[in-house]
């Protein structure tokens, strides 16, 4: 049973979309900015690359052993997709209103770093920089 | 029509209908595996544990992502424990999150629900042993 999406933002093509699993992004999130609950881990960021997603914002879950809740981060820079996450004492893993409403991020990649999004900013303002980035 | 798998689905241990089996993502459980115990590399959120208290699994070990705010990251193991399933998750510290094999090779118990704790299974526990209780009592169930 697939998951139903909320979509906070939308204009044109272009749209921010919250997910509580990253399992439940498929093509029709191609150019998608997805705000999702899951771990930020290797697996979820190959799942966004092969969706060809615009950008994403998941959970730190606490970063874990060898960084491995966020190496997802670097999967999507590899590709020149903006991410990062959300530390997971600011929002409930597996709840991506959540990571949208009370995420303070906790991790950014390259790519999003260029378009300005830093540590210690509100996940909304993250999303919002991802959408409105070229 | 069935979703396609996310990952890899490894069945480590068979006794009749019961299995003990390994997935990456806890989406890639399905109705089928309502005989088995399942290691996931997935966080031990409340929206795994409502999706596999559904399926009726037998048994659930998976990642306590941090633990994080309000428990988030283990609020499963009462969801599972309000059915009855025994459950528990492997520090994020000692295993990769997102690889079911990671947990059951290297994950150490950090949080246990009542039912697993009646099993004998503690913090600090290895995966493997903890997993191995869980589908010994379900074999036992079976006999």
């Amino acid at each position: 049973m697939k998951e139903v999406h909320k979509i906070v933002r939308q204009s044109g093509k272009r749209r921010i979309i919250i997910a509580n699993s990253a399992t439940s992004i498929d093509e029709s999130n191609k150019n998608d900015v997805v705000v999702d609950g899951s771990h930020f881990g290797r697996n979820v960021g190959e799942m966004a690359f092969n969706a060809k997603i615009r950008g994403m914002i998941g959970n730190d879950a606490g970063k874990g052993l060898d960084n491995s809740c966020i190496a997802g981060l670097k999967v999507l820079d590899e590709h020149g997709v903006p991410a990062a996450a959300v530390s997971n004492m600011s929002a409930i893993i597996g709840d991506g209103t959540s990571t949208y409403e009370e995420g303070e991020i906790s991790a950014v990649n390259e790519a999003a770093k260029k378009l300005g999004i830093t540590v210690g900013m509100s996940a909304k303002e993250a999303a919002d920089k991802m959408f409105e980035g070229a | 029509m069935d979703e396609p798998f996310l990952g890899e689905k490894k069945v480590v241990k068979q006794s009749g209908k019961a299995r003990l089996i390994i997935v990456d993502t806890t989406s890639d459980v399905r109705k089928d595996n309502d005989t088995d115990v399942i290691v996931t590399g997935s966080h031990g959120g409340k929206v795994g544990g409502d999706y596999l208290s559904k399926l009726n699994v037998k048994g659930v070990i998976s990642n306590d992502a941090g633990i994080g705010k309000n428990n988030a990251g283990i609020a499963s193991l009462k969801v599972l424990e309000e059915h009855g399933i025994p459950s528990a998750t492997v520090s994020s510290m000692s295993s990769y999150i997102g690889n079911g094999t990671s947990t059951y090779e290297q994950g150490k118990i950090s949080a246990a629900n009542e039912v697993a704790k009646k099993l004998g299974i503690t913090v600090g526990m290895a995966a493997k042993e903890a997993a191995d209780r869980m589908f010994e009592a379900l074999t036992q169930k079976a006999k």
